[in-house]
């Protein structure tokens, strides 16, 4: 398991386990997200009244990917130390750079329901530039195998701290940290000299 | 596990709490209540609008007059992780009473038998909205919202009541 993390960290993984990967609906470069995942749906994150108002709608994975570049960056939890002050901001600080290298959409997504998602999004001031939204479930990241057990912090079941270039559904790059702790491969900064 | 209700035992469980030096703490319920007068209330979601905009102040704004009557703690708890309640908690300044409780996983929302499925809502399995009081851990008083209501689970009926 680490070692194949460590691969996924530096982009590149052989054919074969790709291909393995892929038909497991594990995330790894040259899947399909949303095949990976068939079925999910994520929450965008809103107030209460928004959930009311569009009758608590869910968003298909196709709806987010397909005919899209998109950089996706998944995070342990909403309201924690290196999510809040180091993983959102990058992206919220580089989306000039981003859009620049053509990407149509920056995503940020956590097992969290989508309100708090949104009352943290707020809190970040990050709304303009990033599209939130909550896995609250975990449905996602089970799909794609980028949950981890973090009851020992007592968060249950996490995402892993990641990031991905998605192009028209295919995953180009996948970036996952060794620990969610850590902050090295998933910011922003790295992603661009990936894209 | 059925509903708790009057002359029921509280049930002990391990919740999380930033304490009032931003520590990370476990709490045993048990240990906040045993030989005390607690309340007890609980919410389906932070940062949802019934709960923070009336269940939650209620308890706040009247914890002065709670304290006076005899009661030692006001326990706010709701299946959410700590991170999540120390924010929420950190928007009400003014609050010096409520502990803002963690119950990440529902586990004492599940002893409690007051858990609820909103999964349609994008919310997953929360607890009902209720308030409980309890003497060093007999429940005297259990007020239990059916659906997502507000009517007889705010401070007001727990201040009748004492």
């Amino acid at each position: 398991m680490a070692s194949a993390l460590v691969r996924r960290a530096r982009g590149s993984a052989a054919a074969a386990p790709a291909l393995w990967a892929a038909a497991r609906g594990v995330a790894s470069v040259g899947s399909d997200i949303v095949s990976s995942a068939p079925c999910v749906s994520l929450q965008k994150a809103r107030s209460w009244d928004e959930g009311v108002a569009t009758k608590f709608s869910t968003t298909p994975l196709k709806d987010i990917f397909h005919g899209k570049k998109v950089v996706i960056f998944g995070l342990p939890g909403a309201y924690t130390g290196v999510c809040s002050q180091a993983h959102v901001p990058s992206y919220k600080n580089n989306i000039d750079k981003l859009k620049e290298k053509g990407i149509d959409s920056v995503i940020c997504v956590s097992i969290n329901d989508p309100y708090v998602l949104n009352g943290w999004a707020e809190k970040l001031q990050a709304k303009d530039a990033i599209e939130f939204y909550g896995d609250f479930d975990g449905s996602f990241h089970k799909n794609l195998d980028l949950e981890i057990d973090l009851s020992a912090a007592l968060l249950g079941h996490r995402s892993h701290r990641w990031s991905a270039f998605v192009d028209n559904g295919k995953i180009k790059v996948l970036n996952v940290e060794k620990a969610p702790s850590e902050f090295k491969v998933s910011g922003a900064e790295v992603i661009l000299d990936q894209i | 596990m059925a509903p708790i209700g009057v002359d029921d035992t509280l049930p002990d469980g391990q919740l999380g709490w930033f304490d009032a030096d931003d520590k990370l703490q476990q709490v045993s319920i048990h240990g906040l209540a045993a030989g005390k007068k607690v309340v007890i209330f609980g919410v389906p979601g932070a940062f949802t609008p019934t709960c923070s905009n009336q269940h939650v102040p209620g308890f706040v704004n009247q914890a002065e007059q709670l304290k006076a009557k005899g009661v030692d703690e006001i326990l706010l708890v709701s299946v959410n992780d700590p991170f999540v309640m120390k924010a929420w908690a950190k928007t009400y300044p003014e609050n010096k009473h409520v502990k803002f409780l963690a119950d990440g996983l529902g586990t004492y929302t599940k002893e409690l038998g007051l858990e609820l499925d909103l999964s349609e809502k994008g919310l997953g399995i929360r607890s009902r909205r209720f308030a409980l009081l309890a003497d060093n851990l007999k429940v005297t008083v259990a007020n239990i919202e059916e659906g997502g209501q507000f009517t007889i689970s705010g401070a007001e009926e727990i201040l009748k009541a004492l």
